[in-house]
C-alpha cells in the first residue's frame, strides 16, 4: 500500500514565534481524504495535532484548510487526486488559533453585520406569526439561489487578496450574502443594505480578483454577486423594489382540530 | 461624499483618460512627429489655442482626479482606523486640489502670453 507524506503546519501562538512544518507518514486507502488523513495522523501519530472538523461530507464547512496552497476543504479532498505530499496549513487571512484551527469570530460577525435574514418593513408581525406565505417567480428565485448555498467555510475570505489587506473589508462571502438578500423580492430593507456596503471599506475595494469563486466548495460565484451587488448601489439608490405579495396559506387551518 | 460617487468619479475619470490621452499621443508623436511637436514655441501655441488648452486643462483634471483616488483606495486597503481614513481622504483631497490649481495656473500664464 502507498504511503502519503503528510506535511502539517505546526502552531502555538501562545508558546511558539513562529510556524513550522511537521511530516506525518499515513498509509493511503481507497477513498481517503485529506481529512481522514489528518485523523489517522491524530489518532495515531500525534493526537496534539489541531483541525475542525464536523459533517465530512462538504456541508458544514468547518474543516476549511489550504492543501498544497489552495483553500479547500479537507473532507472533499481526495488524495489520490492530489500525490502523495501534501502539504496542509491553516486557511489564510485568519488569525491562528493552533495548528490548522484558525479563529472565524471576525469573518462571522462581519456577516452578521450585514443583516443576513429577511426584514420585513410593512409588516413585521408576519414574521413572528405568519399568515400566509410570500410567493417568488421562478425567475426571480434563480437570481440569488446559488448563493443560498454558501456554507460560510471562509474559504473565499481566505483566497481574497483584499481580504488579506484590508482588515475592515467585509469579503465575499459576506457582500455574497448582502447581494443575495437585496435581490430577495421579500426583503424590504433596501436602503439599510445598500448604505451598509456603500463605505470606504466596502463594495467597492474589491477588485475583482475572482480566487473567491474559483475556491468556493459550492459552486457559488461571490465575485458575480459582489459585481451584481455594486450594480444595485450604482443604479439601483433611486428605482422602487418591486415586493413579493403575500398569499394567504391555502392549507391553513387543515392541521387545527376542528370545532 | 459617498464611495458609490467617489466611484463613479473613479469609472468617468478613467474612460476620460483613456480617450483623451490616446488624442494626446497622436499629438505628441504620431500626427505630429515628436521633434516638431515638443519644440517650445509649438507647446506654447497649444496652450494658446482655446480648444486645445481647454483639452489640456480637462486632461489635468482628469489625470490628477483619477490618480489621487486611486492613490487614496490603495492607502485605504493598506491600512485601516477612521484616523487613518480620515487623514488619506482629507489630505488627498486637498493634495489633489492644490495640484490641480497649480497645474491650472501653468496653462492660464502660457494661454494668456505671460510665458514666452
Amino acid at each position: 500500500m502507498e504511503d502519503v507524506t503528510l506535511r502539517i503546519q505546526r502552531f502555538d501562538p501562545s508558546t511558539e514565534r513562529a510556524p513550522h512544518l511537521e511530516s506525518f507518514i499515513v498509509p493511503l486507502t481507497e477513498g481517503m481524504t485529506v481529512l481522514d488523513a489528518l485523523l489517522y495522523a491524530k489518532h495515531r501519530l500525534d493526537h496534539g495535532i489541531s483541525f475542525r472538523f464536523s459533517c465530512r461530507m462538504a456541508s458544514c464547512g468547518s474543516c476549511g484548510m489550504k492543501i498544497n496552497g489552495k483553500p479547500r476543504l479537507a473532507c472533499e479532498a481526495q488524495l489520490a487526486e492530489i500525490g502523495t505530499t501534501v502539504k496542509v496549513q491553516p486557511m489564510d487571512n485568519f488569525p491562528i488559533l493552533r495548528d490548522l484551527a484558525v479563529d472565524l469570530d471576525g469573518f462571522f460577525a462581519k456577516h452578521a453585520a450585514l443583516s443576513p435574514g429577511i426584514t420585513r418593513k410593512g409588516d413585521p408581525g408576519e414574521q413572528e406569526s405568519p399568515t400566509g406565505e410570500y410567493l417568488m417567480k421562478p425567475e426571480e428565485l434563480d437570481s440569488l439561489v446559488q448563493f443560498t448555498y454558501c456554507i460560510k467555510c471562509g474559504l473565499c475570505s481566505s483566497a481574497c487578496p483584499t481580504s488579506s489587506t484590508d482588515a475592515l473589508f467585509p469579503g465575499p462571502q459576506a457582500l455574497a450574502q448582502a447581494y443575495r438578500f437585496l435581490s430577495d423580492p421579500r426583503d424590504e430593507a433596501w436602503e439599510e443594505r445598500l448604505e451598509a456596503v456603500d463605505r470606504d471599506h466596502g463594495v467597492w475595494r474589491c477588485h475583482f480578483a475572482g480566487t473567491c469563486s474559483s475556491v468556493c466548495p459550492k459552486g457559488v460565484d461571490p465575485a458575480l454577486g459582489i459585481q451584481l451587488l455594486k450594480r444595485h448601489v450604482m443604479s439601483g439608490r433611486s428605482k422602487q423594489k418591486r415586493g413579493a405579495s403575500l398569499f394567504p396559506n391555502p392549507n391553513r387551518g387543515l392541521l387545527e382540530p376542528e370545532g | 461624499m459617498r464611495e458609490s460617487r467617489m466611484m463613479q468619479i473613479q469609472y468617468a475619470t478613467g474612460v476620460l483618460a483613456l480617450g483623451l490621452v490616446t488624442v494626446h499621443l497622436l499629438m505628441q508623436g504620431v500626427l505630429v512627429p515628436y521633434g516638431e511637436a515638443v519644440s517650445f514655441q509649438r507647446v506654447l501655441s497649444i496652450y494658446r489655442s482655446a480648444v486645445d488648452g481647454a483639452l489640456l486643462e480637462i486632461l489635468l483634471i482628469v489625470i490628477l482626479a483619477h490618480g489621487f483616488n486611486g492613490l487614496r483606495v490603495i492607502l485605504l486597503e493598506w491600512r485601516q482606523g477612521g484616523r487613518w481614513t480620515r487623514g488619506v481622504n482629507w489630505t488627498l483631497l486637498l493634495v489633489t486640489i492644490a495640484t490641480i490649481a497649480y497645474g491650472t495656473r501653468t496653462v492660464i500664464l502660457a494661454a494668456t502670453g505671460q510665458v514666452s
